[in-house]
């Protein structure tokens, strides 16, 4: 925690640390940038250096991270042993490769928070179209079979494979759109509000409908279902008049439904009747809740207190895959609802900082892209725990910090970079 | 600014309302699922799931040992086998499974396709085959070994029941089923004693059915069953079911014979034989060749019924499952009913004429020697005469009430609580249903049924001072570690007659079984005693009266007279019509029997003076003796003596003696000397045939021979003919060769 001494230690807080938005005359450390309306704003070049990283940077924030880093790997290792030896024959196969990404993360996280986030405002359409260029990839390689570059992983083409990395594009995508809208909507801020909230909608639904459509198109519904909500969360705040996108949002689904789901809807049926109930012992053809319920027994053996860290007895290859998207019901069983509870209470925490982060950045766009980044891991969070639960029918989603997957905690992390970076520039406590 | 400050605090308040609601709603849902599965179905859920996850595996406990007497002979043994098992979705590639397939069709005989047909069920267990020896599984391991197959085929420890003795005892032994379980004999009845206790070992498996890593196993172990020792003695069972095995034969009795042997004191069983039986390794094939010849030549339809009915038939214990009509044998019971009674002495006297009439206005009884008649009698002159007329008489003096008391009391009303499955209760005449008739035809055996266990043990009572014994076939039930756990109960149930009866009893049946009906049954120097039976299977011929009258013919007898202690009943059932008699066939049985028995049993023989005169001493010892010493110890012995070889050369000694030294032989008779110890082929005597011959025509025949006989059976000489022979004709003996000849008394014995 070198960093906190040296907070400590400095005299500046952030609060005065601010850039100021006097016009300064001294070209050296003025960072000159091209408002909307033509004037040229003149801030002051924020001078970072590596050793006193406190300079802005939210200590509450970094910590709840790199608490729920620690957790999420001690929970990753726990779960996956078991099934890492029965599969591999190397109980630390997953750990250790989720450590080398974590530590990358971490490294990653650090040097992006250093960067000023203002960059992503030139940087937005370049990251949209590398996403959209990897979903067209992604797409184009499913449709020929490519399996070298896009391997079909149980019956889903979603990954895309460039030797040393793999990675989802959707994944990408989230953040690409997130950014470009950040981008768009607090550039365009004035006329959305003068317009009474409806200026510019089209374009932001179209950037927010290509990505939709494309990761529709691979069938990753979970993907679509977070960026949508992803979407109209940023539509709202941005601005828009919400019974447009009230209509908008159900006039999309019923589209999407009619459109997409015709010859799947049986098969949405069909996990629906599984997730009603998921104990019958002779389920419907079709129906296979397997996952669910070694789930649900897992988090039944947990009790209040927990079977003890280490302890599950669900990860032996009952609870299939259980590094993955039903990590959380591992942690229910070895830590209990009491440690259950801790780990969501550290979620809502983390969203709560994020957003308050945001919402106390400096400009809009920092309020936008750091809401943005919250609700990708917060919206992720929820719906993984509600399907864990049971609360909502089982669909792939993964718990941050805590699923198995190095690019992904690597993607992850990088976006807590850029959290930590707008809250170097957030006008708040953060120590 | 103002517009500013509202545009901002818009912001906020959206942003924070979506937070809210992402937090408050989608936590709140999250937490409320959990505490419902956690904290409200938790301990449901957790059980479901250790449920899931505790392996119950089976731990098969060793069946009981089955000992004879001795405990020295097993005569049923559990061994440890092998079943193999397959786990076909475990065997994944299609080239382990033709693997698989190749190698175990050819390691357990099977049929390649069927295994193969086998590997691609889909479950987890499928049998291959039970019950397969070590080396088998040994082969399989190695197989295994071999091709690095390490799933898909498992190996189940098992037992399965091996007896030594085959066939020997197989009614009374039964066997058991695939389970251990046992269907049939002492392995049916004894089933709970004999399996044991299996244990279980619960463990923590995962999905794989593998161990987990934790501390959790519970372990019952399992308990061996106890082991049985049987009052049943091998060596005797052995030679009861030989003489009965050739009587069976001899006679063609078309529904078998049985024969129970038992200590007259405690009950004991020591041999319980039924002729036929079966190979109790590999009970469910037809023993009887004859029998599995006949049914392979019926028509495929009637096969099936027929396969089950003759293996009902072998499995059937004749001896305590069937009931008969003993006949004349219960006339020694009636005659101590008479005399305990005291309805009569021994010097009561009745008279017969040939036949009698029971009640005013009924048809006449007839005595077997009818149209003759046996004149006026006493107790002992009617028993050794076996006649109708005198019991009769005597029961109409006893009276229905007092002979139906003892009738009860002699245990022929209930069954006889032996340890052994299938015991049939017996058909009689209540008390009331005791009419004049009725009583007059009781009184000699027919008209009721006992099972010959019934009737030996009223026999016993005779033969034991009045007391009914509790027959049994378990003497005692060990633990595994050889700790008595239960011992037969050896005590009396009742005294039926006094001591002072019995031994009336005793005395009048010795003399039966030496001069009078009885007297086939003979046992050279064992006082024997014993009564005849030949009855009539009339309920049955009146229910097929187009069929000729069929027969049983029995002997019950006991020994030493002066102290019994042991009891032999035999019995064959439907013999050869032309001469069925108990005398001439039953007798002969139960005599043999008796002749080897008893020295085994350690019952000695004290032969009387006529005895021994009659009979032979024993052969001298000669070898390595010059011709003169064994010319002098042969005068001495009164024989004469033939040399075999060159009897000039004076310093020759005897290199061999026929008959051997100490062996029995005939009074006066022949020893050969060898002074060479290897005999030309074409000096070697063959055995004529003296079955169904007189005295001096065997004499006749053996002196043509070179041969010797030695008489044995009955004790008189007045109508004696030769019944079987100890070396069967055609065989090629040494000459000198003494052979005997088992003689029966054809003189006054009923029909």
């Amino acid at each position: 925690m070198r960093e906190t001494r040296s907070q400590k230690r400095g005299s500046t807080r952030g609060l005065e640390r601010l850039p100021s938005s006097k016009k300064a005359a001294a070209p050296r450390g003025e960072v000159r940038e091209r408002a909307e309306n033509g004037m040229v704003l003149i801030r002051k070049r924020i001078k970072y250096r590596w050793f006193t990283l406190g300079a802005g940077l939210d200590l509450p924030l970094l910590i709840l991270i790199c608490i729920l880093l620690a957790v999420g790997l001690v929970m990753m290792f726990s779960a996956s042993y078991a099934f890492a030896f029965a599969n591999y024959g190397d109980s630390y196969l997953f750990i250790g490769r989720q450590s080398i990404f974590a530590v990358a993360g971490v490294i990653a996280m650090l040097l992006i928070s250093t960067v000023d986030y203002h960059k992503f405002h030139r940087l937005a359409t370049l990251i949209y179209a590398i996403a959209i260029g990897l979903l067209v990839l992604l797409f184009v390689c499913a449709l020929f079979d490519i399996e070298a570059i896009a391997p079909n992983k149980n019956g889903a083409t979603r990954w895309l494979n460039f030797g040393i990395i793999e990675f989802q594009p959707s994944e990408v995508a989230k953040f690409a759109m997130v950014t470009m809208l950040a981008d768009y909507i607090s550039r365009k801020s004035d006329r959305i509000s003068a317009s009474k909230g409806t200026y510019g909608l089209i374009v932001c639904l179209a950037i927010f409908g290509v990505v939709a459509g494309f990761v529709l198109l691979e069938k990753h519904f979970s993907a679509a279902i977070i960026i949508t909500l992803l979407a109209f969360t940023l539509f709202f705040i941005g601005g828009y008049n919400p019974k447009h996108l009230t209509v908008i949002f159900i006039i999309g689904i019923a589209a999407a439904v009619l459109v997409l789901q015709l010859p799947m809807f049986s098969h949405s049926l069909l996990r629906f009747m599984g997730w009603l109930d998921p104990f019958n012992p002779n389920p419907p053809e079709g129906v296979d809740t397997w996952q669910t319920r070694q789930g649900l027994y897992a988090i039944g053996s947990g009790g209040l207190l927990g079977v003890g860290l280490g302890q599950s007895k669900q990860k032996y290859l009952y609870l299939p895959e259980p590094q993955n998207d039903f990590i959380f019901a591992i942690v229910c069983e070895e830590l209990g609802f009491i440690g259950a509870i801790i780990v969501i209470l550290l979620f809502a925490m983390l969203i709560w900082r994020g957003v308050y982060i945001s919402i106390n950045a400096k400009d809009k766009f920092g309020t936008l892209l750091g809401v943005g980044i919250t609700f990708t891991v917060g919206i992720q969070a929820v719906l993984n725990i509600c399907v864990v639960t049971n609360a909502l029918p089982n669909t792939g989603i993964s718990l941050p910090f805590f699923s198995y997957g190095g690019t992904s905690l690597l993607m992850l992390l990088g976006q807590m970079g850029v959290l930590l970076s707008i809250s170097r520039h957030s006008n708040i406590e953060k120590t | 600014m103002a517009k500013a400050k509202s545009k901002k605090a818009s912001l906020w308040h959206k942003t924070l309302g979506v937070t809210a609601i992402l937090l408050i709603v989608g936590f709140g849902v999250a937490i409320g699922f959990l505490v419902h599965w956690q904290l409200v179905e938790g301990e449901k859920l957790k059980t479901q799931a250790m449920n899931q996850s505790l392996k119950t595996t089976s731990l098969t406990a060793m069946r009981g040992t089955i000992y004879d007497a001795t405990e020295t002979k097993v005569l049923a043994q559990s061994a440890s086998v092998w079943t193999v098992v397959l786990e076909p979705n475990y065997i994944e590639d299609e080239a382990t499974k033709k693997l698989i397939s190749s190698g175990l069709s050819g390691i357990l005989d099977l049929e390649y396709d069927y295994v193969y047909e086998r590997t691609n069920y889909n479950n987890y267990f499928t049998y291959l085959k039970r019950k397969v020896e070590t080396e088998t599984k040994d082969a399989v391991l190695e197989f295994m070994k071999e091709n690095d197959i390490d799933q898909g085929i498992r190996l189940i420890e098992d037992y399965k029941r091996y007896y030594p003795y085959g066939s020997t005892a197989s009614v009374v032994l039964g066997f058991t089923g695939t389970d251990n379980n046992g269907l049939a004999g002492l392995e049916l009845y004894y089933d709970q004693e004999l399996s044991g206790t299996s244990g279980r070992m619960v463990s923590l498996k995962n999905a794989w059915g593998e161990d987990m890593p934790f501390q959790y196993e519970q372990l019952v172990t399992a308990e061996n069953g106890y082991d049985l020792v049987l009052t049943i003695d091998e060596a005797v069972q052995s030679i009861v079911e030989k003489y009965l095995n050739e009587a069976a034969a001899q006679y063609s009795t078309k529904n078998g014979a049985a024969a129970i042997l038992m200590d007259v004191n405690d009950g004991a069983i020591k041999a319980m034989a039924v002729s036929g039986g079966f190979d109790c390794n590999d009970p469910f094939t037809i023993y009887d060749e004859t029998v599995r010849t006949e049914i392979d030549a019926l028509p495929e339809e009637e096969q099936n019924d027929a396969y089950t009915a003759a293996l009902n038939h072998q499995w059937r214990n004749k001896a305590v499952s069937d009931t008969y009509v003993p006949g004349s044998v219960f006339k020694m019971i009636s005659g101590s009913i008479g005399l305990d009674s005291g309805a009569i002495t021994t010097h009561t006297a009745f008279s017969c004429e040939g036949s009698y009439v029971a009640y005013k206005g009924t048809d006449p009884i007839k005595c077997w020697v009818h149209p003759g008649f046996h004149g006026v009698e006493t107790i002992r002159e009617g028993i050794c005469n076996s006649c109708n007329p005198f019991m009769m008489q005597m029961a109409k003096v006893i009276g229905s009430k007092t002979f139906y008391n003892y009738f009860y009391a002699f245990g022929l009303t209930d069954k006889t609580g032996v340890d052994l499955p299938g015991e049939s209760s017996s058909l009689f005449y209540t008390e009331s249903e005791l009419l004049p008739v009725e009583l007059a035809t009781e009184s000699f055996g027919q008209g009721f049924t006992a099972t010959p266990l019934q009737m030996i043990t009223a026999c016993a009572a005779i033969a034991n001072g009045g007391y009914i014994v509790q027959p049994h076939v378990v003497e005692k039930i060990l633990d595994s570690d050889g700790n008595i756990v239960e011992s037969a109960d050896t005590s009396y149930k009742r005294q039926v007659i006094s001591d002072e009866t019995s031994k009336t009893m005793i005395s009048i049946l010795q003399e039966n079984a030496t001069t009078g009906s009885g007297k086939n049954g003979y046992v050279e120097g064992y006082r024997v005693c014993g009564k005849t039976g030949t009855s009539e299977k009339v309920a049955e011929h009146n229910e097929h009266p187009e069929e000729a009258m069929e027969y049983i013919a029995s002997f019950c007898g006991f020994a030493p007279a002066d102290n019994p202690q042991y009891i032999l009943l035999v019995f064959l059932d439907e013999p050869d019509r032309s001469i069925a008699s108990g005398g001439l066939m039953a007798a002969p049985v139960f005599s043999k029997i008796m002749a080897e028995v008893l020295p085994y049993l350690g019952v000695e023989a004290q032969y009387t003076e006529s005895e021994a005169e009659k009979n032979s001493t024993t052969a001298p010892n000669l070898i390595g003796k010059s011709i003169a010493e064994a010319e002098t110890l042969i005068a001495d012995a009164d024989l004469y003596y033939s040399v075999y070889g060159d009897a000039s050369d004076e310093d020759a000694v005897v290199l061999m003696q026929v008959p051997a030294a100490g062996a029995d032989m005939p009074v006066g008779g022949k020893i050969v000397l060898y002074l060479e110890d290897k005999i030309a082929e074409e000096d070697m005597c063959v055995v004529p045939d003296f079955v169904g011959k007189t005295l001096s025509e065997c004499n006749d025949l053996a002196n043509q021979a070179g041969v010797q006989i030695l008489m044995t059976g009955a004790a008189t000489d007045i109508m004696l003919q030769s019944q079987s022979q100890s070396i069967d004709a055609g065989t090629r003996v040494k000459p000198g060769t003494v052979i005997k000849v088992q003689f029966v008394d054809m003189s006054g014995l009923e029909q």
